[in-house]
């Protein structure tokens, strides 16, 4: 047997069946890519994009058993097809408000689409990752098409401003995550996360897998932008397009909460007390910080920034318990957050087409008067991101505060309680202004039928889950216990 | 032979030169550069503990490393083409139109 012919042997065909929502959507990416080159037709464009994410979102649910493949670089579960049909859901309703919102701004490029789509694939290729190769270029990827995204607004100074500070800190964030997979390489000998697990436990902590795992904590703090690492999230989400900002806030994040827990559950489970501390301190400071931050912000766009800093601090306080009940409470959360925070941006890029409004909160001055669909739909949002009973947002919270107290960490959860009651400072605010004021300006504000639709599901999904949460409830905890069950795999 | 130790430890040291060289420079492009400096020193990481372990992978990762340290400089510097165009300027002292 010649040499070729032995390493032809070693090969192996990839199972390309439970690849199939990737391969959907780096097609469509393909397809919208050329199309724009040749073409330039808009409404082609939405419709192929359209449908692409609507054909990969159902063949998520065709794929009955999962598997590894290439040659173990790539993982399909449970978990990874729970977020993966999330994540392109919340693109999808992003991607259809692209048009109206930059025709209206007069900055449309085709580029926006096959970009978010590229970005959606790395964020797909990063929560189905076992091993930290696979991590790291789902994580790229999605960075790199993010980048860019956020600084095209034509124009726009603040945009390249806020998209400047992203690439900076965001690549000294890829530097650390690497540095820290290069340190658990050379104590490990591996990238693999069941391997480094094997490997990893209390008796033989040293300071080559301390500093990994800070280094690693590190990184993934600030991808996740939990203070002290948050300092880019509030100028790139002030300077991108408002809906490339939903993007950013939704997708690009809840697929980080989801590699944080994957990345610590299977790579470092024997360790959990060190690194739930960590990520404790951490959820503190950015609900601290985060929540008094945005109290003083007149700009709505900027306060909901920093409410995303916060919104972190809540989910990543569930790892601070890493049993059962913590993991599936981040689980709850980040997939609930997809729906309170793509309908406030959503509604915000909405009310930025009106000619004049500049996103001040003086702007939202008697909304309710002009327009009281969209002030209602506001109104929810903006209730829902505070935790108020009869919307989703308060199932969130109060599984985090109950898993916060099931593992006795009740500073946290005091933290958690108190800082939530501060932030009605600032979202009640925006209802406020929006009631009880008459309005200024007489503008009308008129709204494309993919922003009502977007705002009206969003709206719904909401308060309806919020009566009913048993169904994010039940995949929450059953995907958790598929995880926890892989741990010693 | 230089034990593997001394690259690691080099490659330390090149990591928090450009960690300050992002914090203390005032020129966009200079801190454009550090950022790749840092990559780089992961590149040194990566090849000297391969050496430590008789390994491939590591070296395997450095490529990926570069190909996005690549990505991330055309990104970079065409932001600070856009950014010249519309200011003629690159110092972070007076390009600060988003603040808290």
């Amino acid at each position: 047997m010649s040499i070729l012919e032995q390493l032809i042997s070693g090969l192996t065909f990839p199972n390309l069946y439970i690849l199939l929502p990737e391969i959907i959507v780096l097609l469509t990416a393909f397809i919208v890519f050329v199309l724009e080159l040749l073409s330039k037709s808009k409404f082609s464009i939405t419709i192929i994009t359209t449908v692409g994410l609507i054909l990969a979102f159902l063949s998520t649910s065709i794929i009955k058993e999962g598997g590894v493949t290439f040659y173990g670089l790539y993982l399909v579960d449970t978990f990874a097809l729970l977020f993966k049909a999330f994540l392109i859901m919340g693109t999808l309703f992003v991607v259809i408000n692209f048009r109206p919102y930059f025709d209206a701004k007069k900055s449309y490029y085709g580029e926006y689409y096959y970009l978010t789509l590229f970005a959606l694939l790395g964020t797909m290729i990063m929560v189905s990752s076992p091993n930290l190769v696979t991590f790291y270029i789902g994580l790229e990827l999605s960075a790199v098409a993010t980048y860019i995204l956020a600084g095209m607004f034509k124009r726009d100074y603040k945009s390249k401003e806020g998209a400047f500070k992203y690439l900076i800190i965001g690549g000294t964030g890829t530097a650390i995550i690497s540095y820290a997979i290069a340190i658990l390489y050379g104590r490990t000998g591996t990238f693999d996360t069941l391997e480094i697990a094997k490997q990893v436990n209390l008796n033989n902590l040293d300071y080559g897998v301390i500093g990994g795992l800070i280094l690693l904590i590190i990184g993934l703090a600030l991808k996740a932008s939990a203070v002290p690492f948050h300092h880019w999230t509030p100028d790139a989400y002030e300077g991108a397009p408002t809906p490339i900002t939903a993007f950013m806030a939704t997708v690009a994040k809840i697929a980080t909460y989801a590699i944080i827990l994957r990345i610590m559950v299977e790579a470092f489970p024997f360790v959990s007390k060190e690194w739930a501390l960590a990520w404790a301190i951490l959820a503190a400071l950015s609900m601290i910080i985060g929540n008094i931050i945005a109290l003083k912000q007149e700009n709505v766009k900027r306060m909901l920034a920093y409410s995303s800093i916060a919104h972190t601090g809540y989910i990543v306080a569930a790892l601070a318990a890493p049993t059962g009940i913590g993991i599936s409470a981040l689980i709850f959360y980040s997939l609930i957050y997809l729906f309170m925070s793509v309908g406030a941006f959503i509604t915000l890029s909405a009310l930025e087409k009106t000619p004049g409004w500049t996103n001040h909160i003086d702007d939202f001055k008697g909304l309710a008067k002009k327009n009281p669909v969209v002030a209602l739909a506001m109104l929810i949002f903006m209730f829902s991101m505070l935790g108020i009973p009869p919307t989703i947002g308060f199932m969130g919270k109060l599984n985090v505060f109950l898993a916060l107290i099931g593992s006795n960490i009740w500073w946290l959860a005091i933290v958690l309680v108190v800082m939530s009651i501060i932030s009605a400072g600032y979202y009640l605010r925006v209802v406020v202004y929006m009631y009880m004021y008459d309005p200024v300006k007489t503008s009308r504000h008129n709204l494309a039928p993919p922003e009502v639709v977007t705002i009206g599901i969003m709206a719904i999904v909401v308060l309806f889950f919020g009566i009913y949460p048993t169904f994010f409830y039940d995949i929450s905890t059953t995907v958790t216990s598929l995880l926890i069950a892989s741990i010693g795999r | 032979m230089v034990p593997y130790e001394y690259y690691v430890a080099l490659s330390g040291l090149l990591l928090v030169l450009g960690l300050i060289g992002v914090i203390i420079r005032k020129n966009i492009i200079a801190i454009l550069l550090s950022t790749e400096l840092m990559l780089n020193a992961v590149n040194i990481a990566f090849v000297a503990f391969d050496m430590k372990l008789a390994d491939v992978s590591g070296q395997v990762f450095v490529f990926f490393i570069l190909t996005i340290a690549a990505a991330e400089a055309a990104i970079g510097l065409g932001l600070i083409m856009a950014i010249y165009r519309l200011r003629k300027d690159v110092d972070v002292n007076t390009l600060t139109e988003l603040k808290l």
